[in-house]
């Protein structure tokens, strides 16, 4: 990776975050029929936040204090192996998609634990339905890569999904991986109909009742690592559906990039404003779901590259 | 060699001392021959495992056995390396853990002889070529723990524990000495070498037979699924540093006898590793589910164990795959893999075991529903299985992630192999990846109900910091935990050796496939060592900016105003969410009385998550195996779903078959 597109790449994974809310929420307005904020509202959310003292719980711990810190620094280091260029991403070796997965751990049992420290019994159960939720979605992603691994050859989670659209089974699969992404993208970033960001009732839930005790900077520690989730899946699928090569063709690769993921960012905002919210009990086989998808897709490339 | 034999003598010297009259002189008795041992015997196996050529003797003993034939190499000194430190740790964390019995006429010189023994069955384990000289380790391990275990023995619970390991072990012995057996008839010798040149040379169904015999015995000693259900009652019952043993150290035999048997087999069939990887995949996966319906911080802690062997044996499996393809990387990244997370399951499920000892002692309870906000009150001990936790859900930048990674990058091989086992290993990495979602809900269920938010009983006795005996193993084994998480190289010294054997039976290509492995671990070490760092400086950034401190309140109730401890998230509701999808694999026994009438008296709801396995070999020594008329006679022929479901299987069944002869088969 040059060091221009390494410095773009980082620049994106610093302001998309902000953006990418921005043009969720500005699809939402529109479809309510409101003009809605500016698209850097929540930039200027988080500075607000930052500039603010926080109010902890009495029954907290260090480790609440330390929690939303160590999600942001591992979703941070999740955004540098995360390939949302196509075929480059600034940390690359064979196997990085081990360690994003992994990294994306480590960030969600610090939310969980953080919510578990004030000791509130609402914050208990969103941890509970956030740990139970990724167990059903966690072997979607590891599926997917598997079947970019089959079809490319390839080992470093940039060149498996940058190049996969070489392989001759892509347009049979782009769709259903695209879809799988998708709904990894509303499960890590809580997202309708996996979770609402927007309900006024703790009861229903998952990643807003989990930071219910944060403030202040903590807040949008939280806040920012979240957005960054969903920058992260929609870089992945941007990197996916990218006609261009960013090391040969670096503006116009850059540019698809965006308009990718400008695009994602509708398409979660047409869903949040055309449907509700899962009932929890059918969250899991939405989940599930995508699980199995991947696993179709695992089966399909398995029968099309051996009967080639 | 002289210093290996000399140990030994130490230790049965140091065990026959250690029955000496005084609590305090055993105990120190026990630890300075434990130290003495240990410190001989890792000037002997040290260099064995950094690269010196393998030590070999032959012992002259008296009639029945003849000569002895001694031999340690590579892989019997990466087990000994290890083995005995940590046991020395855990007799040192039992002089704190067993403080309060050392005034009382309590015999506390037989438990430091026990232990004693444990570290002599791992030297004769590790180091013999003989087949009757492993057996006798083999039991002497046994037996040690047996009688550790039943330490409370006057508890009616305890014993039954202890005498399920005991028949469960000794099942597993049948099963080994039947092994041992056929190959004595083939080779009329009990040297392990002559052993591995008829199974090199013999394939076939008797070999095939000793394989399935094998993973039988080495399964019920490591307690694979469904050889597990001795496990978690022994570890439940055990004093903590026992347990800890058990899980880390002792049972870690079994799975170096496998690893050995495959080295001895050379290049195993095709199935063999195939069968490994389903066998070890199927642990992992029922043991990460049992971990999260248990209330007993132990019990949860012992089925971990079941899973880590198996993500260990899911490490072999791919390098037993390796053998029969010649494929060397994979040979490398399976063993290696394997054997590093071995290494670091010793060095993390110890620890969790101590701090959850530490609890026990501090509170007298280890049910998590009674406990609560120990954090504030034990903070060393919460940092320690903090550290633990995030270890054993294989989460960067410690130590599990480490050994997680080189296994899954044997299931995401690049390597040129054929595409439906490509495909099959792919899916394989799935399945791990579930185990690790499912391991990291259980560990923030464990840590987060018994060290976060407030005490959720009263009467549970108000804990304290527990003594330094105890600390300083917890420290120790956290200091290694988080070492061969930034630095996982070192980790990889001690498994090159080991690696190299199972390398040595393919012919030499001449490429090394070592060196990128420990290259690829250098960076995870970079990676990992990045991430501590840049949390560090987002925290002292954090401090360094905060003008004033933050403001206190009550943790937000929602509106209501009245909260109390009782009222927090529990265990069990905070696993029923993922416990409602796998009721047919995690069974619960209810037991309710609901109130009834104008004005109710008692009422009650008990759950109990029951291990099936157990369960069902009582209820088939009771009853008989009535499964299957059972299940039909609970399928009612009215039912739609039924109906459905067939008619789904008939059209899956047609339709693939078309599909299948018009395509690939035609």
């Amino acid at each position: 990776m040059s060091t221009v597109t390494l410095l773009i790449h980082v620049v994106m994974m610093l302001t998309m975050p902000v953006l990418m809310v921005g043009w969720v929420n500005r699809t939402k307005s529109l479809w309510a029929g409101r003009r809605g904020p500016g698209l850097l509202q929540s930039g200027w959310d988080l500075l607000r936040l930052l500039h603010k003292q926080p109010v902890f719980s009495v029954v907290i711990s260090p480790l609440f204090r330390a929690g939303a810190w160590v999600v942001l620094a591992a979703s941070l280091l999740a955004a540098l192996i995360a390939p949302m260029l196509g075929s480059a991403a600034p940390l690359q070796f064979s196997h990085d998609f081990i360690v994003f997965a992994y990294t994306l751990g480590l960030a969600r049992l610090f939310l969980m634990l953080s919510a578990l420290d004030v000791g509130s019994s609402f914050e208990g159960m969103g941890a509970a339905r956030e740990a139970a939720f990724s167990t059903f979605i966690e072997p979607a992603l590891f599926l997917l890569i598997g079947t970019a691994c089959l079809a490319t050859g390839q080992t470093s989670f940039a060149s498996l999904i940058g190049h996969w659209h070489q392989a001759p089974d892509f347009p049979w699969l782009v769709a259903p991986a695209v879809a799988v992404l998708f709904v990894l993208l509303q499960a890590e970033a809580a997202r309708v109909p996996v979770d609402d960001p927007l309900t006024h009732l703790e009861l229903t839930m998952v990643h807003e009742v989990m930071i219910l005790d944060h403030s202040g900077p903590e807040l949008a520690a939280m806040q920012f690592a979240g957005a960054m989730k969903m920058t992260i899946y929609a870089g992945l699928i941007a990197a996916l559906l990218n006609p261009f090569d960013v090391s040969t063709q670096p503006f116009a690769g850059v540019v698809a990039s965006l308009l990718i993921m400008a695009g994602v960012a509708v398409a979660v905002g047409c869903v949040e404003s055309l449907t509700a919210r899962l009932r929890m009990p059918y969250v899991p086989y939405y989940l599930m779901g995508a699980s199995v998808l991947a696993a179709l897709c695992l089966g399909a490339t398995t029968l099309l590259v051996v009967r080639t | 060699m002289s210093a290996l034999v000399i140990s030994v003598l130490a230790l049965i010297a140091g065990t026959l001392a250690c029955l000496l009259p005084g609590n305090r002189v055993a105990a120190m008795i026990g630890v300075l021959t434990q130290f003495v041992a240990t410190s001989l015997v890792l000037a002997v196996a040290l260099p064995v495992v950094l690269g010196a050529p393998p030590l070999a003797a032959d012992l002259n003993w008296a009639y029945p056995v003849g000569t002895l034939r001694v031999r340690l190499d590579a892989l019997g000194a990466f087990f000994l390396v290890w083995s005995l430190p940590m046991t020395l740790l855990g007799s040192i964390y039992a002089v704190g853990y067993l403080r309060p019995f050392f005034d009382t006429p309590r015999m506390l010189g037989l438990h430091y002889a026990l232990l004693n023994l444990t570290s002599l069955s791992f030297v004769l384990i590790y180091t013999a070529d003989h087949a009757l000289v492993f057996l006798l380790g083999w039991e002497i391990a046994a037996l040690a723990a047996w009688l550790l275990v039943i330490w409370d023995y006057t508890n009616q619970k305890v014993r039954f524990a202890g005498f399920n390991y005991l028949v469960s072990t000794h099942i597993g012995l049948i099963f080994l000495v039947a092994a041992t057996m056929i190959l004595y008839t083939h080779t009329a010798s009990w040297d392990l070498d002559r052993f591995g040149q008829w199974m090199r040379a013999n394939g076939g169904s008797e070999r095939n037979l000793v394989f399935l015999l094998l993973v039988a015995s080495f399964g019920i000693k490591s307690a694979f699924f469904p050889f597990h259900s001795w496990l978690p009652r022994a570890h439940a019952a055990a004093p903590a540093h026992v347990s800890a043993l058990m899980s880390g150290v002792i049972h870690k035999a079994g799975l170096y006898a496998l690893v050995r048997f495959v080295f001895l087999i050379g290049q195993p069939d095709e199935w063999m590793g195939w069968f490994l990887i389903g066998f070890s995949a199927l642990s992992a996966v029922i043991g990460a589910l049992y971990t999260v319906g248990q209330r007993d911080l132990k019990r949860m802690l012992g089925y971990s164990s079941t899973e880590n062997v198996g993500i260990a044996g899911i490490g072999f499996g791919i390098g037993c795959l390796g053998l029969t393809w010649g494929n060397e990387a994979l040979v490398a990244l399976g063993f290696a893999g394997g054997l590093l997370h071995v290494l670091n399951h010793a060095f993390f499920k110890c620890q969790l075991f101590y701090a959850a000892g530490a609890v026990y002692q501090a509170t007298h309870s280890v049910n998590m529903e009674r406990l609560g906000g120990l954090s504030r009150l034990m903070p060393w001990t919460a940092l320690c299985f903090l550290l633990g936790g995030v270890a054993i859900s294989a989460l960067p930048p410690l130590n599990g992630f480490t050994s997680e990674f080189v296994i899954y990058s044997g299931l995401f091989t690049g390597e040129p192999i054929d595409y439906l086992p490509k495909a099959a290993l792919a899916a394989g990495g799935a399945v791990l990846a579930f185990v690790g979602a499912v391991s990291a809900l259980s560990i923030t269920r464990a840590f987060g109900i018994v060290f976060l938010g407030t005490p959720r009983d009263s009467s549970v006795h108000a804990p304290t910091e527990v003594s330094r005996w105890m600390l300083v193993p917890m420290g120790v084994h956290a200091l290694g935990v988080v070492l061969l998480g930034v630095a996982p190289a070192l980790g990889f010294m001690l498994v090159r050796g080991p690696t190299e054997i199972a390398l040595s039976s393919l012919p030499a290509s001449g490429t090394d496939v070592l060196q990128p492995i420990a290259d690829t671990l250098t960076k995870i070490g970079m990676i990992s060592g990045s991430l501590a760092l840049l949390i560090g400086v987002l925290i002292a950034l954090r401090v360094m900016v905060a003008r004033q401190p933050a403001a206190r309140h009550r943790t937000w109730g929602c509106g209501y105003s009245a909260a109390n401890a009782r009222m927090q998230y529990t265990g069990s509701s905070f696993s029923s969410d993922f416990s409602a999808r796998f009721r047919s694999v995690m069974v619960t026994v209810r037991r309710r009385k609901a109130p009834a009438g104008y004005f109710p008296s008692d009422s009650y709801l008990i759950t109990n998550c029951v291990d099936a396995v157990e369960r069902r070999l009582f209820s088939v020594i009771k009853r008989g195996d009535a499964s299957a008329t059972e299940l039909s006679g609970k399928l009612r022929e009215d039912d739609p779903r039924v109906a459905f479901a067939a008619a789904l299987i008939a059209v899956t069944l047609v339709a693939g078959l078309i599909v299948l002869t018009g395509g690939p088969l035609a």
